[in-house]
């Protein structure tokens, strides 16, 4: 006689097999993390200049970026490929607890990226925030990480081959980097500072930075805010529909 | 609580109804029916692109088609999924692990999806009867083709189901692991449990299926036991002159049914 698996045991076997592949590729799961903390090591000048807080949303939007991006489009479009969601799909489980799986390990990811930047920040640039200011900036940062994760749902919904996933993300992660750090700084003309300013990049940094000094939080964060919450909204749901399990 | 499923009462553990399915403009499989009986290792037949795979992606219920239905031991696929998806076992046509999982890692995942209890002397037990007992701490991806059929099949298997579908599960094989399955199957059916598989070779059909059905351009063009549909073609004139020893074969009917063109 058969039975329906509890969702719940399903989900957390499903849980433990994600988080052991995720640890298995150590080597661009370190990549990720560690991008973030060299620049914010190397960014002594800045810190001074602009000040912490600027310094510390400034690497964990480059982290976020990275996770979204990197991580998770192209770990979505390698298991696609090979057919792993097709096997996982036939088995008498919610579809929905493939892709919530996924994102756990995603936000665990955004969690340690977040917590790495704040311990590299106040042991090496002394950058040290109120109790408060790391709460409401750790959400901030989560909400953000939805706007990137939204995006890598996008480029694997609407690009079906892993290869061609694997470079738009790269490209797409270069771009925002570069776009976004240097026209933040004014650098690339003061009209590309506007764009960059209401940009995933730059919506998402400034809630950040806005969110270590509770006190600076205006009308202007909130609008940034919710704008961060209609792109990720909008990459989600773009991303999700057009979304195929099988590329074949 | 685990949630009981309602069973089927009848003898059917399978049931297809005017199945049609379309990929835009293209239609794959037109109104196809069939059932497979309990206890019955059932053979799907077709050349490539014939609709098989579609039909069985469908019974899978990894797609919905435009119209027909499916009972799986008397729940529909797409009324109750989780049910009907509980009494089938699947092995895909595509090994499909995650490559960084060990072999004794991705028994224990199926084994926490499938909901079923899995002692250390459980997965000994398994690992042993697929003879791969001194793989267990290797990854999937460094597995031969043969283990990791070997494998997915076990794993097809895990949760006792009463039907269990196979996608050309030998194709790749060496003659040893290929019979080695076939007893597996055979093993299958002693149990109770049904077994419906495509195939691309006429040896497996006739030795291992109770019937089969040929479907071709998406369309069942006939379903018997083999050495029936042997002995109901042997004065078909298509099916004579595909002949080529002058004994008709389960091969001969075949070619005759669907043609000698060779298909994409």
């Amino acid at each position: 006689m058969q039975t329906i698996p509890k969702t719940s045991t399903a989900f957390s076997s499903l849980l433990r097999a994600d988080l052991v592949t995720q640890w298995r590729n150590r080597r661009s799961f370190v990549l990720l993390l560690l991008v973030p903390v060299i620049i914010l090591i190397s960014w002594k000048g800045i810190v001074e200049k602009f000040g912490g807080p600027f310094a510390l949303s400034s690497c964990i939007t480059i982290g976020l970026v990275a996770i979204g991006l990197m991580g998770y489009s192209n770990s979505v479009a390698r298991d696609r490929d090979k057919g792993i969601f097709q096997r996982l799909r036939v088995a008498p489980m919610p579809a929905w607890c493939i892709m919530a799986s996924r994102l756990l390990i995603q936000l665990i990811m955004i969690a340690l990226l977040v917590a790495i930047i704040f311990v590299a920040g106040n042991n090496i640039d002394h950058i040290t925030l109120s109790p408060f200011g790391y709460i409401v900036s750790f959400l901030a940062a989560i909400i953000g990480g939805a706007v990137y994760l939204g995006l890598g749902q996008l480029i694997v919904g609407l690009i079906q081959n892993p290869e061609t996933v694997n470079s738009t993300s790269r490209l797409t992660y270069f771009l925002f980097i570069m776009i976004g750090m240097f026209g933040e700084l004014g650098v690339l003309g003061d009209q590309l500072k506007k764009i960059v300013l209401w940009s995933p990049y730059g919506t998402v940094k400034r809630i950040i930075a806005a969110g270590m000094q509770p006190g600076t939080w205006n009308s202007e964060m909130t609008l940034a805010l919710l704008v961060t919450i209609g792109y990720a909204t909008l990459f989600s749901l773009i991303g999700i529909k057009k979304f195929k399990w099988n590329n074949k | 609580m685990n949630q009981l499923i309602v069973m089927s009462t009848n003898n059917h553990i399978l049931q297809v109804q005017g199945l049609n399915i379309y990929y835009g403009n293209f239609q794959a499989v037109r109104n196809v029916s069939f059932d497979v009986l309990r206890g019955e290792i059932f053979g799907l037949l077709g050349p490539n692109g014939a609709g098989k795979t579609s039909t069985l992606s469908a019974i899978e219920g990894l797609l919905k088609p435009q119209s027909g239905s499916i009972v799986v031991a008397g729940n529909d696929i797409h009324k109750k999924p989780l049910q009907a998806k509980a009494a089938i076992g699947v092995q895909l046509q595509a090994t499909s692990f995650q490559s960084e999982l060990t072999v004794s890692e991705i028994l224990q995942l199926y084994a926490g999806i499938y909901g079923v209890p899995m002692s250390r002397e459980k997965l000994f037990y398994i690992l042993t009867n697929i003879k791969l007992d001194e793989a267990a701490g290797k990854k999937f991806g460094q597995l031969s083709g043969g283990q990791q059929q070997r494998l997915s099949l076990a794993i097809a298997v895990l949760h006792e189901p009463e039907l269990v579908l196979l996608d050309e599960p030998t194709s790749g094989l060496d003659p040893q692991s290929r019979r080695q399955l076939w007893e597996r199957m055979e093993g299958m059916r002693e149990k109770g449990h049904s077994v419906l598989l495509t195939t691309h070779s006429m040896e497996e059909a006739e030795a291992v299926c109770d019937r089969i059905a040929i479907i071709d351009h998406g369309r069942l063009i006939a379903i018997d036991a083999p050495h029936s549909l042997v002995d109901s073609n042997k004065t078909n004139p298509e099916v004579i002159a595909a002949s080529r020893r002058g004994r008709i074969t389960l091969e001969d009917v075949f070619i005759g049914l669907t043609g000698k063109a060779i298909r994409s």
